[in-house]
């Protein structure tokens, strides 16, 4: 045999310890310097700056919600202009839906699956570091378009026909449409990323009903992506085809239909709530379970919510549509679907209550997020039931009373579980704990703000206020609630200034948290904090749903895996059982490449068809780059 | 594998598929057939809806039957280990939920006339 046999049939069950360790890190480590980052392809690495970046963009957005109270905070106020204002309210949803609301979701599951599944990197982890290129460019593309004046100001939903090329002759609306695809590349490549990693990377033993309940939200949730995401694509470039080219999808004298746009839109749009909500449901579960010590009540039953959610969500879009003509009976059966949401939803608050009811629970932050969580969405939840229903809808339609009801729904449905998952991942990630202290005034600043910065909008609505007006007049008497909700915005806002205070404060001089500091169950608590390149220096054994309470003394282990290449291993979709070996990619230059030819690309075909044509070339040179054998060892058989 | 153990494998997931497939159609169906429901049989929607709902509750009964056979052996609740068993109480649920929904429709569909625009 051999030298380099020999050296190929080295495996970690000839090594031990300290020198297992450090010969796993030198293979999964990414290589130091500014090139090396550019070039990384550890989950880890991408997750964190695809959080980091999420959180960049919803301080941006906050800013213009801030911007917003600011000037409805009197009436007929000149703080804010109306263009600028167009402008600024479109920015803010597409912020927070596009660049803030998904990524962030996802960002954590990018962090945050292969640890709980127990695997050493994600599925098509050059993928991964290529859609993070891509949100970046996408979110920076858009904020550099509103700097220079041209940011969107067609409303989150750019309507047509208010954003077609006779309504808005400027490149505003391209702007927004082209961000999109920006955005969905890259949700939908880490979607697949993730279905990949749950499916095929899970640790022996990690039996389909011994996935974390974290896993499973993300899993339906990459779903929904992968299913919502292409119907807003064609309905964002069937837009750029309409003002660019003259396809007419749109225009109704030459046989097309405005209402198409919507049914698009809305077919993504539903979803889209639930893409971001089921992901907050997963962070609740998975906090609650640490935090009442002992596992979530009902566990078939939350999946089969999470899974029933997710069929439903396609099936409620019309529900925006209300007020279009639709024939009666087609809105009769979205307001069923509509209101049967509720019933899976509420099955998972039952579930949730329960487990609180049947735990020890211990009141640190991640858990008094949570419960604010559960308050505000059941607020929510039925202001959304009011909704559903028709003759209500067409009362409060286009008011503040909707404005009121899906802040409830998100905000309280995913920010609110978010900040409580920051609080009780960011040990794992940074190895320091974040202040308690800090943390219970974030917290009360967080409930109370924002409760007296949205409850207010419901009457608001009630009494008539329409949504996306730049003014109003003092004659109208929304003057009192609207400074209330306005001062009730700053106190929301104080709030995310003090978690930025507290993560700053923590990672300079924050206690050192240590492999488990909650004593929670799950395997992304059983490395270190933050974990080595290689996450586990031998694959975890999984025998029951919550191994770090079960194996309370030691975790069984695989044995087997290559020393000498970045390697994982492949399981059995339902039993988990071990399937085979499979090499994982090294980091490497191409996704970022790639990521630049499509921006060219895609920045391009929004001024001339012809970018098309010269766009394709550089983007086929770096996906044969990317997938050129380069003889390194994962293209070993 | 037998093509018996085959068969009795997937039969554990039907009310998972059956309950969501059920209620897609009747979703879209409603629509299709409100046209002809106005102008000649206006129970043809309910009638739809009846049937789609009966298809429903069948995967969750074939799901319960997938259960019975295999649970207790397969499943305790708190180690997990039994991925079939867990899936097929997926199915009961989920076909009941979807049953429901649609019978939510179905009411919509007798209480609605479908040339009401």
């Amino acid at each position: 045999m051999s030298m380099v046999a020999e050296q190929r049939e080295l495996r970690d069950d000839s090594l031990n310890g300290l020198q297992l360790s450090t010969r796993m890190d030198s293979i999964w480590r990414t290589p130091s310097g500014f090139s090396g980052a550019l070039m990384s392809v550890d989950h880890k690495v991408v997750g964190r700056r695809y959080i980091v970046t999420a959180f960049a963009f919803l301080l941006l957005g906050g800013i213009l919600a801030v911007l917003m109270r600011v000037q409805l905070a009197k009436p007929e106020s000149t703080f804010l202009s109306a263009d600028k204002y167009n402008q600024i309210f479109t920015m803010h949803g597409s912020t927070m839906m596009f660049l803030f609301a998904v990524p962030v979701m996802e960002a954590f599951a990018v962090y945050l699956v292969p640890l709980m599944v127990g695997t050493r990197n994600i599925a098509f982890p050059r993928l991964n570091a290529f859609s993070y290129w891509m949100f970046l460019f996408g979110g920076c593309f858009l904020w550099l378009s509103f700097a220079l004046n041209v940011g969107p100001d067609v409303g989150w939903f750019a309507y047509v026909p208010l954003s077609s090329l006779q309504y808005t002759p400027t490149k505003r609306p391209d702007v927004w449409a082209q961000m999109i695809t920006f955005t969905e590349v890259a949700a939908l490549a880490v979607s697949v990323e993730i279905v990949v990693t749950v499916f095929k990377q899970r640790a022996p033993g990690m039996t389909l009903d011994r996935i974390p309940l974290f896993v499973w939200a993300m899993l339906v949730t990459s779903f929904l992506v992968m299913f919502a995401m292409p119907s807003i694509m064609v309905a964002s470039t069937s837009l750029i085809l309409d003002r660019l080219v003259n396809t007419r999808f749109y225009d109704s004298s030459s046989g097309g239909h405005p209402l198409l746009w919507q049914h698009l839109f809305w077919f993504f749009g539903h979803p889209e709530v639930y893409i971001i909500f089921i992901p907050g449901t997963g962070m609740v579960s998975a906090i609650l379970a640490t935090f009442a010590r002992r596992p979530v009540v009902g566990y078939p039953v939350v999946i089969l919510s999470l899974i029933a959610t997710g069929f439903l969500s396609f099936g409620l879009w019309v529900h925006h549509m209300f007020v279009t003509g639709l024939p009666q009976l087609g809105a009769g059966l979205f307001t069923a679907s509509s209101m049967l949401i509720a019933v899976p939803s509420g099955l998972q608050i039952f579930c949730w209550l329960a487990t609180l009811w049947d735990g020890r629970p211990v009141y640190r932050t991640p858990l008094l997020f949570v419960i604010g969580f559960i308050l505000i969405f059941v607020m929510g939840g039925l202001s959304g039931v009011m909704v559903a229903s028709v003759p209500i809808d067409t009362q409060v339609h286009d008011t503040y009373f909707v404005v009121a009801h899906f802040h409830y729904v998100l905000i309280g449905g995913a920010v609110f579980p978010l900040i409580g998952a920051v609080y009780y991942w960011f040990p794992k990630i940074s190895g320091r704990m974040l202040s308690e202290r800090l943390g219970r005034w974030n917290f009360w600043l967080a409930f109370v703000g924002f409760n007296v910065a949205f409850f207010p909008m419901h009457i608001l609505g009630l009494i008539g206020m329409p949504r996306r007006v730049y003014t109003y007049t003092a004659d109208m008497d929304w003057a009192h609630l609207n400074l209330l909700s306005s001062g009730g915005a700053l106190i929301f806002a104080l709030s995310f200034a003090l978690l930025l205070v507290n993560v700053i404060q923590s990672l300079r001089s924050g206690t050192l948290a240590g492999d488990n500091p909650w004593d929670a169950s799950t395997l992304e608590w059983a490395t270190s904090s933050p974990p080595p390149p290689q996450n586990f220096d031998r694959i975890p054994v999984v025998k029951h749903r919550d191994p770090l309470w079960f194996d309370t003394e030691s975790m069984p282990v695989v044995a087997g895996l290559s020393v000498e290449r970045r390697e994982v291993l492949l399981t059995s979709l339902a039993e988990a059982e071990p399937q085979v070996r499979e090499a994982s990619p090294e980091p490497s230059i191409w996704p970022l490449l790639t990521a630049i030819a499509t921006t060219v690309f895609f920045i391009g075909s929004i001024f001339t068809p012809w970018a098309v044509l010269w766009g394709t070339p550089p983007m086929a040179v770096a996906l044969i780059g990317w997938f050129w054998p380069a003889g390194h060892k994962e293209d070993e058989e | 594998m037998t093509d018996t153990e085959r068969h009795t494998k997937l039969l554990y997931w039907a009310g998972v598929a059956l309950g969501p497939l059920a209620w897609g159609i009747n979703l879209q169906g409603i629509y299709t057939l409100a046209h002809f429901s106005c102008e000649s049989t206006r129970f043809s929607g309910a009638i739809m809806s009846a049937v789609l709902a009966g298809i429903a509750l069948a995967g969750t009964a074939i799901s319960a039957r997938a259960v019975r056979r295999g649970a207790g052996a397969e499943w305790s609740d708190a180690h997990g280990g039994g991925p079939r068993t867990f899936m097929a109480w997926l199915g009961v649920g989920s076909g009941v939920l979807f049953a429901l929904v649609i019978a939510d429709q179905l009411a919509a569909s007798l209480l609605i006339s479908p040339c009401l625009r």
